[in-house]
């Protein structure tokens, strides 16, 4: 049984769409996969040594262990809007004469495959290796790691449960912001006792019976729950979405186009997809941070430019570059409609106008780091209204992939972003930016770079309806071709 | 109304329709029956311009479909599904294609009263968005959304497939009217032969793209129809 299950999961990865795209973006995967996964080793080598740097009165195995629950709390998190649970999957085997409980294993064992439970591997893995060869106890570094691994599992487990059971995810999430308030009102440091904790686990080695039971016993509720519904309008159900009726008819002030931004706000608001694009770009706001606090980049002002572009371009990058891809689900019924094309790229471009602004005032913190940041950040959204989000669209209009609008999308299996047209339309998104910025900054001074930054978007605003024409003509230039590929299975 | 000429679709080497001349008249209630492949909902869809001709033209109300879309104000289909919006309730949805169609909110409203029978109480206050719906149901809307601002041709493919019976004897009288006592050009396709000879004044019968038959129904409609597909 076990090596037909082996082998029906083998033909879904090799069969993936991801598998079936071009040489050349197959190759440009295998990069990113290898340059990401280096990175992660490379953290976990480095992960010692910054610790030992950073605090060098404590033991930097402490010190992780200190940091570890905020790790496990960002994987749930990370998990619950990014994981995709295979339960439909197995739709068709309910009818064949497996034993029900094979099938329950076999769906959780299936969700221990997810690319999210190998992360910690790239991480974990080096950071022991290191530790052994500092000279830490075998036993205790074996233990330790083993402890990780299996409670990354349980947080697999966990996310498990509060996507199929609303009580388990209410009174997680209610149990999470209790401890989170505590923690900043600085009532009562939960983080620590679990610092503790985990400082004890790697104290004593056979301590790792208690994770280990832990995930049993969230294995053994995740069976018994799915056991208990095992019927199509149970747990194995696609989940009937709640109908949020917010009332969108104050739009109607926006005249020809509210039309359009009325459904562009429900697709956002209603569907799985967008709404990871949503939380992406609220990151996007903190990329600042990486580059603003690095002693070296201040001499680099040109990739300053670069990272204030993205803080407030989040938004405006994730969605735009996949409009018309969004309606793609029912791109036919608006090509036999009486649609104005220009009406509808005109609501798509309020939309990430509108992100811009949201971002722009979210930004504010940065003035921490002075007025100079700001202003780049201040120029940065002017670009990106004026000229980046005419960019994204152009791309956008070249980019012909069907989007299965409320189906999270899988880690590295979203190559949506990744055709070779894509590729060569985000070189400008990219280096336009740095490029006005740079020049006018080395020929006269910093002012100025951030004038003809700014200016460059205010062009941009006011050559509006140019753009928006071209991208018209493209749009209807490409019309077939773009049904065939919308039309084609994803 | 619709006026078909040396059309014809290939896909690389292999012809799936090839018509050389057929006049829809207006106000025609004109039926397309067929196997699988046979080229329907080709037609269809070079119909309403979602694909190109390798030769010929379809011209609707005079005006060349792959030219100009002028044609679209007065042109509504249901096809498929990929005409539902999913993440809209129906109601929604019906108005969405109503500001489309330059219909305001009483203009939907007032059709949507004339199909209380039709939706059966399963359409409209659901508080469901319609990817939710059963597919009968997404169906019921679809059609009734394509009657939306008082089209002059209305093209449905396979409009009785998923329909209940209560339903579809329903449709069945919809389609009549329409052609009947409005003047609206009617086009649909159906494996339902019954059905078909039920509603259309007229039948025409593809296979393998090319025109076999093209019938003014009567009562030998239906056993001629029969005789044919059982050979």
């Amino acid at each position: 049984m076990i090596k037909r299950f082996l082998s029906l999961e083998w033909k879904q990865f090799t069969r993936a769409s991801y598998f079936q795209k071009g040489i050349a973006i197959k190759i440009l995967l295998f990069f990113a996969a290898i340059y990401f996964g280096g990175a992660a080793i490379f953290l976990g080598i480095g992960m010692f040594f910054i610790l030992r740097k950073a605090v060098p009165e404590i033991d930097p195995i402490i010190t992780m262990n200190n940091f570890l629950i905020y790790w496990f709390l960002f994987d749930l998190v990370i998990r619950f809007f990014m994981q995709q649970l295979p339960v439909m999957n197995i739709k068709p085997l309910m009818t064949i004469p497996i034993k029900r409980e094979t099938i329950i294993h076999y769906l959780l064992g299936k969700t221990t495959l997810s690319f999210f439970n190998f992360i910690p591997l790239f991480i974990f893995l080096p950071f022991s290796i290191v530790l052994l060869a500092e000279g830490y106890p075998v036993i205790n570094v074996l233990c330790w790691f083993i402890s990780i691994m299996v409670l990354t599992l349980t947080v697999n487990f966990i996310n498990f449960l509060i996507n199929k059971n609303n009580t388990i995810f209410y009174i997680i999430i209610s149990v999470l912001a209790l401890f989170i308030g505590l923690e900043i009102y600085q009532i009562f440091k939960v983080s620590q006792p679990i610092g503790v904790a985990f400082n004890t686990l790697y104290n004593l080695p056979y301590l790792v019976i208690i994770p280990m039971a832990l995930m049993y016993a969230l294995y053994k509720i995740n069976f018994n729950d799915i056991k208990k519904g095992f019927y199509l309008d149970g747990t194995i159900s696609k989940k009937a979405d709640k109908v949020n009726t917010i009332d969108l008819s104050w739009m109607n002030r926006f005249g020809s186009i509210a039309v359009f931004l009325k459904n562009d706000v429900r697709l956002i608001l209603r569907n799985a997809r967008p709404k990871q694009v949503l939380m992406m770009s609220f990151l996007f706001l903190f990329y600042g941070l990486i580059f603003y606090t690095q002693e070296v980049y201040q001499q680099m002002p040109a990739f300053l430019a670069f990272a204030s572009m993205f803080v407030t371009g989040g938004f405006l990058m994730t969605f735009g570059q996949l409009v018309p891809s969004w309606d793609s689900e029912y791109y036919k019924l608006l090509m036999s409609q009486n649609i104005p094309y220009k009406k509808y790229l005109e609501s798509k471009w309020y939309l990430m106008v509108v992100a811009v602004a949201i971002s722009f005032v979210l930004s504010t913190p940065y003035l921490y780091f002075g007025w100079k940041i700001f202003g780049m950040i201040a120029a940065g959204a002017l670009f990106n209204i004026g000229l980046n989000s005419f960019i994204t669209l152009f791309g956008g209009a070249l980019n012909r992939v069907p989007i299965e609008l409320n189906v999270k999308a899988k880690a590295f299996s979203n190559t949506n972003g990744f055709n070779p047209t894509q590729m060569l339309i985000a070189l400008p998104k990219l280096g336009l930016p740095m490029l006005l910025f740079y020049i006018p900054y080395k020929l006269v001074n910093f002012e100025v770079g951030l004038l003809v930054l700014a200016l460059s978007g205010v062009l941009g605003i006011v050559f509006r309806n140019f753009f928006l024409n071209q991208i018209e003509k493209l749009y209807q230039k490409g019309k077939y071709k773009t049904i065939a590929a919308f039309a084609e299975n994803k | 109304m619709i006026t078909t000429s040396n059309l014809s679709k290939k896909y690389k080497t292999n012809l799936v329709l090839n018509i050389q001349s057929l006049d829809i008249p207006k106000g025609q209630s004109f039926g397309l029956v067929g196997n699988n492949g046979a080229g329907k909902t080709t037609f269809f869809s070079l119909l309403l311009d979602l694909i190109q001709p390798t030769s010929g033209y379809i011209k609707n109300n005079e005006i060349l479909v792959h030219e100009s879309e002028e044609w679209k104000p007065f042109t509504s289909s249901f096809i498929d599904e990929s005409f539902l919006i999913g993440y809209l309730t129906a109601e929604e949805y019906f108005y969405f294609i109503g500001e489309l169609r330059n219909q305001n909110k009483a203009d939907v409203d007032a059709l949507l009263a004339q199909f209380e029978d039709f939706f059966h109480g399963e359409i409209l206050n659901q508080k469901k968005y319609l990817r939710d719906l059963s597919k009968g149901n997404q169906k019921k809307a679809g059609i009734v959304a394509a009657l939306i601002g008082n089209p002059e041709v209305i093209v449905l493919d396979e409009p009785f497939a998923n329909l209940d019976p209560t339903t579809q004897i329903r449709l069945k009288q919809i389609i009549k009217d329409l052609a009947e006592t409005k003047g609206v050009t009617v086009l649909i396709s159906s494996h339902d032969l019954m059905h078909v000879t039920d509603v259309c004044e007229r039948i025409v019968v593809l296979e393998k793209g090319e025109i076999i038959k093209d019938l003014a129904t009567n009562e030998a409609t239906l056993k001629e129809l029969e005789a044919y597909f059982a050979s």
